[in-house]
């Protein structure tokens, strides 16, 4: 009798977890990544086996010994987190946070070269020049999806290319901001190089701390404005939106201009930042490939649930397998080991969810068979049930 | 001992939180037709896929002459000779008639499909039956009567012995279920077992030979019918005595509050318009009901009304103002309540909670929001105050997930949100669609109290019943166009199916412009 | 004249591509399952298709057997790696479009590491020529000979013999009309005993095998048999899909929106033997960009009447009916 109870202690905790949403996605979340990394241990097994376990230790450890930078390159994958993560809350999968990323960093190098602005102001410009130029390269997905119908994910994808063409050309056909012998951009001036925090042997900036404020405020918008209830309901349920008169059209290309806004923020964010060598800053290298940032934002927002508090945390988190990534070179393996691993993270965080459920499922019906008179369980308390409706239905 | 074809024996199948057949037991007898009688979500459809191989019980056994089978998929029942014809019907919208007679016993050699054979043996079968089809058109340019005749000779293709029907009459005039009830008793005459799910008496007394009765998930009773009433098998159905009228007084309109003139709305599937040229009137304090079989344009026009779709030409008049081209929120302000058909798909935002979803009509307006933020406090109070109004039950109250629901009660939430609006016309839209009986007594009464409370009342239903007791005028389409204006207490049931049918229509425009 | 041979002698081998990899598309969506994936699935092919032909160069076969193995290899590659996004999209129910994003970064990630690590470089370059002067006999013939079979590829004749047999496949066959049942209406396919993710699986399948031929083919016809991690296959994955979307998810149109697409492409590249164009004095960046802006033009005309299989990228839940 006693064995009983505790069991059915046991079921009712499990069921209880299981509801907690909040709950279950975290949990489901790192399963994913505890499968990306081990299949990224297996890879690496497979390429060298005998520093497998060494490169292992640096991806997971290895972030810890450079903080600084840890922080610094979490800045931009934030920001696309946020934007992907932001779309998806509406039903729209920002693919193209890429291409807007990219033309936030066009935008940006454009108010830094071209503007001529006081110390304290033109950092700031620029910013908010990367910002509009995102916003331009999401609005155009939003409008094809809103007044077109078109797929927002191939409008993306397709936008992706012909900003990336566009921007290479562009930044070519400049004098001012290309250097051919070095194929690249020059330095922008230090005016318009985002501040430093101070910390020694780092280059983290304001960056971060904006990205984070950032985030707090896509929470306040979403949790508790009527903008955000719309957005919401329109993610869960875009008929019921319409029918509730909700202006959808309207809302998509708000959103994706939101999206594209805090890409091309990112896309800013990481060119304006100060590099390692004193004076100088990041630099672009137009050679016609599309910004990797866009997608790892993709893999940032999955884990944090698309929820911008959660996509803070999981930015750093990537942002710490990457650092640890770039030290597996010092054993033979090449940092593209993390981009492999962020790929199966990707993968498996598409249904962890679902995984989860499976498992949860699973548990449950085990203790079903330990105990086949749930079944009775369940028909009396039907019949319980059944007997208060009439009860109460006699009663009227 | 008796001889039976199929016999279905203490069968059980529990879902999460619900067992929906609890040992049941129904014995079916060769050349016999067996209705399965019982509300909405007492179990019947669960029972019939069981059958099917659809569903997998938990419990309990099937034997087929006597010998026990395992039914795992539709491909083991359809080698023991059963068939079914779904209640939504089972067709690929893009491919022809013959196509899907032939789907998943495609006559092949080589893996290529042989359609000449094929196609001689529908039209054996077709012209067999009398069941008229085209093999060549698409399923989506042909009536909803052709496309059930479809699934019956899907039926016949694969020579099944044992027919299931599930609720096959919901879609057709009276007319087409005397043809459909006739063809029945073809069959069973020929020795096939007719399997007859329904929820209509008056069919089972027409037609069936025996009748066994479910409720909730459990077994009540089968009987003959010979030797039964009416009276009976709705007392065995409903588990208590019920009365089919309506109460209500006599109705006294008022002035006219929703006036719509030659409205034209195009139609989303076919390149006509699916309304054509309507013009009618509602009146403050009357119930005014469109009639008619589904997909003659009743969910475009309501469309039109509400804003969900756009009208080509014609004008719609909301007291006084025109609201042709409004948008759907400034509708809702000028006095529209809509209780849409779908409330999962329009209704209910099913992952947002109850509260959230009782203010989504009104989340803007300022008693709720305040510079753009929410005012989650007043939104508690004003759910708590509809879910004690409308009595709807739920697990947590206000901070239910819909999704969590019943039926029932997120129908409830759907009404309350309606009509405690501000509002001077109330559209409803198949209100009691997939209720049991105590919830469509609860519907009925919120229309009736809306129409006694002064607002005008546009009701839309498929429901021979519910358009005869609910409504004070009947409107009814065909083919996009109104063909009567009735008065329910002067007309029969088989008139109003002659009128839904179209063998017979009045000049309705004119005597709507003349009043 | 030799302006027009030029162009239609370079544009079959890259509109090939495109069409194979469509197809496969096709069969996957007419199924039911978005297959974003494409583009992981070419690189994926033309990537293990390249490394057999980088070990078997200096064997001394001949190059035209060594391109059929080499496309044996790339169509096995494809399957494998199709077999991942069913086993997602399929059996776990994973939203497709993700699934499909991650197996496009997986990809170029895995080529770069491993070619970095074993090859010191990008990718992997091979030595070996397929390309075909002149067929025999057919290549005399007048007008058609210099277009068809003169500096072309063994590709552009499998390529037309796999349009003829998907064609064939997707009208003709039993399993034609079950898999296009699927992606229109799995419930109604379940109910008359179709065995949904057998076919939703099979539907995958054979796009990851045209996908895997596809790629490798784009790697033989457009990138001198080479193969590189950095570019990829450049967006053909998902110019693809728009050809596909162009078609209509029927083989024949679908044919037509790969020759036009392969025509932009090219015209694009040869700009500057096209004396008119290269007059013009137009940033060839824009020329390179004109694929893409025309898939958008396309879409914007097109979407709207759009005959996408009704069940697509829904994952098919039996529960639910």
């Amino acid at each position: 009798m006693q064995d009983r109870n505790s069991d059915t202690n046991k079921s009712i905790n499990l069921n209880s977890i299981r509801k907690n949403i909040d709950f279950s996605s975290f949990t489901s979340a790192l399963m994913a990544i505890l499968l990306g990394l081990i299949f990224g241990f297996f890879v690496m097994l497979f390429a060298m086996p005998a520093n497998a376990l060494a490169g292992f230790r640096y991806i997971a450890l290895g972030g810890f010994s450079r903080l600084g930078d840890v922080f610094y390159f979490a800045t931009p994958i934030l920001m696309t987190g946020l934007s992907v993560g932001f779309a998806f809350k509406m039903g729209l999968f920002n693919i193209g946070a890429s291409g807007q990323y990219t033309m936030g960093m066009f935008f940006a190098l454009m108010a830094g070269f071209m503007l001529d602005l006081p110390n304290g102001l033109h950092w700031i410009v620029a910013v908010l020049a990367g910002m509009v130029g995102g916003l331009i390269w999401g609005f155009i997905p939003g409008f094809f999806k809103a007044l077109l119908n078109v797929n927002e994910v191939i409008t993306s994808i397709m936008f992706n290319y012909i900003g990336m063409y566009l921007v290479d050309m562009w930044v070519r056909g400049s004098s001012t901001m290309y250097n051919s012998t070095i194929t690249r951009t020059n330095y922008i001036p230090q005016s318009a190089q985002i501040p430093s925090l101070g910390f020694t042997g780092t280059n983290v900036n304001y960056g971060i701390v904006l990205a984070i404020l950032i985030g707090i405020l896509l929470y306040i918008i979403l949790q508790k404005t009527t903008f955000g209830y719309e957005l919401k309901a329109t993610g869960y349920n875009k008929h019921a939106a319409e029918y509730a008169g909700m202006r959808g059209k309207t809302n998509i290309i708000i959103t994706m201009m939101i999206a594209g806004a805090l890409s091309g923020l990112g896309g800013a964010f990481a060119i304006l930042a100060p590099s390692g060598i004193p004076g100088s800053s990041m630099t672009y290298e137009p050679v016609n490939i599309i910004a990797a940032n866009g997608f790892n934002g993709i893999a940032v927002a999955l884990l944090g649930n698309s929820h911008p508090i959660g996509i803070i945390f999981s930015a750093l988190f990537i942002s710490h397998l990457q650092r640890g990534g770039t030290l597996t070179t010092l054993v033979g393996y090449k940092p593209e080991i993390i981009d492999v691993v962020i790929a199966i993270i990707i993968y498996f965080s598409a249904f962890a969810m679902i995984m989860n459920a499976a498992i949860g499922r699973f548990i449950k019906k085990r203790i079903k068979k330990e105990h086949t008179d749930i079944i009775e369980d369940i028909k009396e308390e039907i019949d319980n049930i059944e007997a208060s409706n009439n009860n109460s239905k006699e009663a009227e | 001992m008796e001889k039976y074809i199929i016999e279905m024996i203490n069968i059980t199948k529990v879902f999460p939180g619900i067992i929906a057949n609890d040992n049941i037991t129904l014995r079916l007898r060769k050349g016999e037709i067996h209705a399965l009688l019982g509300e909405n979500g007492a179990g019947k459809s669960t029972l019939m896929s069981v059958l099917f191989g659809l569903y997998q019980p938990d419990g309990g056994e099937i034997r087929k002459n006597g010998q026990v089978v395992h039914i795992n998929n539709p491909n083991d029942a359809n080698d023991l000779g059963i068939g079914m014809v779904h209640q939504h019907f089972k067709l690929v919208e893009i491919f022809t008639v013959l196509e899907n007679i032939i789907l998943g016993v495609e006559p092949n050699k080589m893996g290529f499909i042989q359609k000449k054979e094929a196609r001689e043996k529908v039209l054996v079968l077709s012209e067999k039956y009398g069941l008229k089809i085209d093999p060549d058109a698409r399923i989506e340019d042909i009536t909803v009567g052709m496309q059930q005749r479809v699934e019956i000779l899907k039926m016949l293709y694969r020579d099944n012995e044992i027919l299931i029907f599930d609720e096959p009459t919901a879609v057709l005039t009276p007319q087409e279920i005397n043809e459909l009830l006739q063809t029945m008793r073809e069959f069973a005459n020929e020795g096939k077992s007719i399997l007859f799910i329904t929820h209509k008496l008056n069919e089972i007394m027409a037609v069936a030979d025996r009748c066994t009765v479910l409720r909730k998930g459990k077994l009540i009773g089968t009987v003959d019918i010979k030797d039964t009433t009416k009276e009976e098998l709705s007392r065995m159905m409903v588990g208590r005595d019920v009365s089919f009228k309506v109460e209500k007084k006599e109705k006294k309109p008022e002035d006219v509050v929703l006036s719509v003139r030659n409205l034209s709305v195009p139609s989303k599937t076919h390149k006509k318009d699916a309304v054509k040229n309507v013009s009618f009137d509602i009146r403050r304090g009357e119930i005014v009901c469109i009639a008619g079989i589904d997909g003659n344009g009743q969910t475009e026009l309501v469309g039109a009304i509400t804003g969900l779709e756009k009208s080509s030409s014609g004008s719609i008049i909301l007291n006084g103002k025109d609201i042709t081209k409004a948008p759907i929120r400034k509708r809702s302000i000028e006095g529209i309540s809509h209780i849409p058909e779908d409330r999962h798909k329009h209704g209910l935002v099913l992952d947002y909670k109850l509260e959230e979803n009782l203010v989504l009509q009104r989340y803007w307006q300022p008693e709720f929001q305040n510079k753009g933020f929410i005012k989650f406090n007043a939104v508690r109070k004003y759910a708590e105050k509809l879910i004690d109004k409308f009595d709807i039950r739920s697990g947590q109250g206000p901070i239910t997930i819909a999704r969590s629901m019943s039926g029932g009660n997120q129908q409830k939430a759907i009404i309350a949100r309606e009509i405690d609006k501000k509002h001077d016309l109330l559209v409803a839209v198949q209100p009691t669609r997939g209720l049991d009986v105590g919830a469509i007594e609860y519907v009925h009464k919120q229309l009736v109290e809306t129409r006694d409370a002064g607002k005008g009342v546009l009701l839309v239903s498929f429901e021979l019943d519910e358009v005869m007791d609910v409504s004070d005028r009947i409107l009814v389409m065909y083919e996009g166009e109104i063909v009567g204006d009735l008065d329910p207490n002067k007309i029969t049931v088989e008139e109003l199916g002659l009128y839904m049918s179209g063998a017979k229509r009045d000049r309705v425009k004119e005597i709507n412009d003349a009043g | 004249m030799s302006t027009l041979y030029y162009l239609i002698q370079n544009m079959l081998p890259v509109a090939i591509s495109l069409l194979l990899v469509a197809l496969g598309g096709m069969f996957s969506e007419v199924g039911g399952v978005i297959n974003i994936a494409l583009e992981g699935i070419m690189l994926f092919g033309a990537y293990f298709a390249t490394l057999f032909v980088y070990f078997v160069q200096d064997s001394g076969l001949n190059p035209q057997t060594i391109l059929i193995l080499g496309m044996l290899v790339a169509a096995v590659a494809g399957l494998i790696y199709s077999l991942l996004l069913s086993f997602a999209a399929v059996t776990m129910k994973a939203n497709q479009t993700i699934v499909g994003t991650s197996l496009n970064m997986l990809i170029p990630a895995a080529v770069l590491l491993f070619s970095k690590m074993f090859f010191m470089s990008d990718g992997i370059t091979t030595s070996i020529n397929f390309y075909i002067r002149k067929v025999p006999v057919l290549g005399d013939i007048p007008v058609i000979g210099p277009m068809f079979f003169q500096r072309t590829y063994l590709t552009v004749m499998i390529g037309f013999a796999l349009l003829i047999i998907s064609t064939v496949v997707f009208y003709k066959t039993k399993f034609g009309l079950r898999l296009r049942a699927c992606g229109e209406h799995p419930h109604a396919a379940d109910s008359v005993g179709i065995n949904v993710h057998k076919m939703r699986y099979l539907g995958t399948s054979i796009s990851g095998i045209l996908g895997g031929i596809g790629g490798f083919f784009y790697s033989v016809g457009i990138m001198d048999g080479n193969v590189n991690g950095h570019t990829g296959v450049a967006g053909f994955g998902f110019l693809a899909l728009a050809v596909m979307i162009f078609g209509q998810w029927r083989p024949g149109k679908i044919f037509l929106g790969a020759l036009f697409f392969a025509f932009l492409r090219t015209l694009a590249y040869s700009v500057s033997l096209i004396p008119f164009l290269a007059n013009l004095g137009i940033d060839q960046t824009y020329y390179r960009m004109m694929p893409y802006v025309a898939t958008m033009v396309v879409l914007a005309f097109t979407s709207k009447k759009s005959r996408a299989p009704k069940a697509e990228g829904i994952p098919y839940d039996k529960s639910l009916r």
